[in-house]
């Protein structure tokens, strides 16, 4: 290994704590963004689907009355029919104001917990039926109550499938933005360690070269930039007045527009 | 046929002559062929589904020439040509089939001929829906005739209502459902065959009568089994009794499939009976479920079942047939076809025979699901009762006259007051009366065939 490839080494190494930390932190915003986009989406979703729900039972409670009152239960059932093909409404039941199921779509039978539930409780509601799943149940009253209550069960397995979608494209995104992020930033930093590399190399071979006695010359003195300025200067500082080509008559601090 | 309002006498003649710019006379064999194979591809389904030979009442040699379509009234359905309950629409078409091939070839009503618009809702809601719009739109379409199933016909009855002022009428639907019979849609419909509520009420009757008073229901969740089961618990109710349990299952469901879970949910309520609110081939998995897990009560069915698919797969490949379907008890709208004593019974057995209409091909119906070839069952409960509808519906046109017009159906109808159909009960039907029929049979299994039931406590007694 030379020792130029050795000096490149040591600058690595003082770029790796810059490196680390900036992977660090970009993967610190991409896990805040990502739970707060979870939060936040689960949270709407859920309130989302709530509020379809209520609104359904709440339309299906304003359809029913007359169908009730006219104890047409065959309409009644189609009507719930109808409304159970919508996507993630799993299962609608209408008890009357006694709490008789009038009309419901479980199969094969009503579950336990449903029976020894209170239908005059329409406040929302989570249960978890085993054999069906997990549900957010919400409820609205016929006719202030005194006709009955519908009952509507949406899907909290579909609901979570939603956000875990929802979510999962959010983060992909970010994971996307991290990695590109990252890698953007080794470039840079390596982009940024390579001249030092070269310096702290010339430097050495600059130490090497007065032990012998001899005056070195290398590329490194001829850049235009502030690494230029500091091989020119560690070059003067060791030996003097350069009297070599032309590019190491640079005059130190020269015209790469310092500020 | 264009309007029948606007249809003009028939023509009869007592020859095939030729008529006013037509090449050549129409022969009987063409006239078939042009019934069943001309019209099939329309798709009208022409009602001259004869054979040669044929013996023709007493003093009827008139032949009637079919050339122009004013001489045609078309009648639409929407009924199960493909699907799990395919037999109830294809034995209701059979059925009235055998009557208007006879009337037909006989003359027709009042000169015209009777034929059928055939489309298949796969006794699926939406299908029906759609095709009751397309009919109400055919301007051809005279009636609505012979539509299968509640969840069908409750979701088509609001098109009706949309469409008032056609003054188009369902006749007689393969329901016992309520909606058809109450308001809002109940002026917009009649029926012939009793209601659901009254053969689940003589069901519990006949029940409690004998101490089997703990009844459950299993039922299609539905608008069919919803009408049923309101039923039961309406006819409970009358004894100070409720339904002790239920279960269901999903539309279309098969004979294969395992009713287990059903049979567990009731046989935990210990129930004395069970009545079943379905289509044949989910009853009859769930009555071979009931019988293989041990539950040994009665399991009642209603008229909509179709007794004989139910039985068929009950026994197919079984040697213990006989007992495998002995708890079997199914309640009737028409009497039994085995009951040659009644008027209309041996008319149908003739006619059956006859002409023994097959089930409507490809070319006359597109099916919405394909399946496999149907097996025509001789007789029937559910064409019998196809019989008797285009028996009276043939009666209601022919007191239209000539001119018969959409206005005056109900008219018509109301007219029927005392009419003798040949089953041993007079139809009548009035303003408020828009039910013909009130009467419920029950019947079990014996010898692979179902026979009335006079003795519920010899039979179930508890």
């Amino acid at each position: 290994m030379s020792a130029r490839h050795e000096d490149e080494l040591r600058v690595r190494k003082l770029f790796r704590k810059t490196r680390f930390g900036f992977a660090a932190l970009f993967g610190l915003v991409v896990l805040s963004i990502s739970a707060l986009s979870i939060r936040t989406v689960s949270r709407e979703l859920r309130d989302e689907y709530v509020g379809n729900s209520e609104s359904i039972a709440k339309n299906i409670a304003d359809s029913s009355v007359d169908i009730l009152l006219n104890r047409n239960l065959a309409t009644l059932q189609s009507l719930i029919d109808q409304f159970v093909q919508i996507q993630s409404i799993r299962y609608i039941y209408i008890t009357s104001d006694e709490g008789e199921f009038l009309a419901h779509t479980f199969v094969p039978g009503i579950p336990d917990q449903i029976l020894e539930s209170d239908p005059s409780v329409n406040e929302p509601v989570e249960r978890s039926i085993p054999g069906l799943g997990d549900f957010v149940e919400v409820g609205s009253p016929i006719l202030s109550g005194v006709a009955g209550n519908v009952h509507v069960g949406m899907d909290l397995e579909l609901l979570g499938l939603k956000i875990q979608r929802a979510v999962g494209q959010q983060v992909y995104l970010l994971c996307i933005i991290l990695v590109v992020g990252v890698l953007a930033t080794l470039w840079l930093v390596r982009l940024a360690s390579r001249p030092l590399a070269q310096l702290l190399g010339y430097t050495t071979v600059l130490a090497h070269s007065r032990q012998r006695g001899t005056t070195p010359h290398d590329p490194i003195l001829g850049r235009d930039d502030e690494i230029g300025d500091m091989a020119r200067l560690m070059h003067f500082a060791a030996v003097g007045d350069p009297d070599g080509d032309e590019s190491e008559k640079r005059p130190i601090g020269g015209s790469h527009g310092r500020g | 046929m264009g309007r029948p309002d606007e249809a003009g006498a028939p023509e009869e003649t007592s020859a095939p002559e030729p008529r006013e710019g037509e090449g050549r006379p129409i022969s009987r064999r063409a006239l078939i062929r042009s019934g069943i194979g001309a019209l099939a591809g329309a798709p009208l389904v022409g009602g001259l589904a004869a054979a040669d030979g044929l013996r023709r009442p007493p003093g009827r040699h008139l032949r009637r020439r079919w050339a122009s379509p004013d001489d045609e009234i078309v009648l639409g359905v929407s009924a199960a040509f493909s699907g799990p309950s395919r037999a109830l629409g294809t034995e209701l078409y059979r059925g009235s089939m055998a009557y208007f091939s006879h009337l037909n070839e006989n003359g027709g009503v009042n000169g015209r001929r009777l034929s059928l618009r055939l489309l298949d809702d796969g006794y699926q809601p939406d299908p029906c829906v759609a095709n009751t719009i397309e009919l109400m739109r055919d301007d051809s379409v005279f009636l609505l005739f012979n539509y299968v199933g509640t969840p069908t016909v409750t979701r088509a009855l609001p098109v009706l209502k949309k469409f008032r002022d056609q003054q188009v009428y369902l006749f007689f639907p393969f329901t016992g459902a309520e909606p058809q019979r109450e308001p809002p849609y109940g002026e917009f419909a009649f029926n012939l065959r009793a209601s659901y509520r009254q053969e689940t009420a003589g069901l519990v009757d006949n029940f409690l009568a004998i101490g089997r008073r703990r009844v459950a229901v299993f039922y299609q969740n539905d608008a069919y089994g919803r009408s049923g089961w309101a039923g039961v618990r309406e006819a409970l109710a009358a004894h100070g009794e409720t339904i002790v349990g239920e279960a269901t299952y999903t539309r279309g469901t098969q004979f294969d499939s395992s009713m287990r879970d059903q049979v567990e949910v009731l046989e935990r309520r210990s129930p004395d009976a069970i009545i079943c609110i379905g289509a044949y081939a989910a009853c009859a998995a769930f009555a071979r479920d009931a019988e293989e897990l041990g539950l040994h009560v009665p399991v009642a069915n209603v008229s909509f079942v179709g007794s004989e698919n139910l039985l068929a797969l009950m026994s197919e490949g079984r040697s213990d047939a006989g007992s495998h379907t002995r708890w079997l008890v199914n309640s009737q709208v028409v009497p039994s076809y085995a009951d040659t004593s009644l008027r209309a019974v041996r008319e149908y057995h003739e006619l059956m025979a006859r002409y023994d209409p097959p089930p409507p091909t490809p070319d006359q119906v597109a099916r919405i699901v394909e399946n496999e070839e149907y097996e025509t069952v001789p007789q029937s409960f559910v064409s019998l009762e196809g019989f008797l509808n285009a028996k009276l519906i043939a009666e209601i046109i022919r007191r239209m006259g000539d001119d018969p017009r959409r206005s005056r159906i109900e008219d018509a109808v109301f007219q029927v007051r005392d009419y003798d159909l040949g089953v041993g009960e007079r139809v009548r039907f009035g303003p408020g009366r828009r039910q013909g029929l009130q009467r419920v049979y029950y019947t079990f299994p014996e010898d692979g065939r179902f026979v009335p039931l006079d003795d519920w406590a010899a039979r179930f007694g508890a």
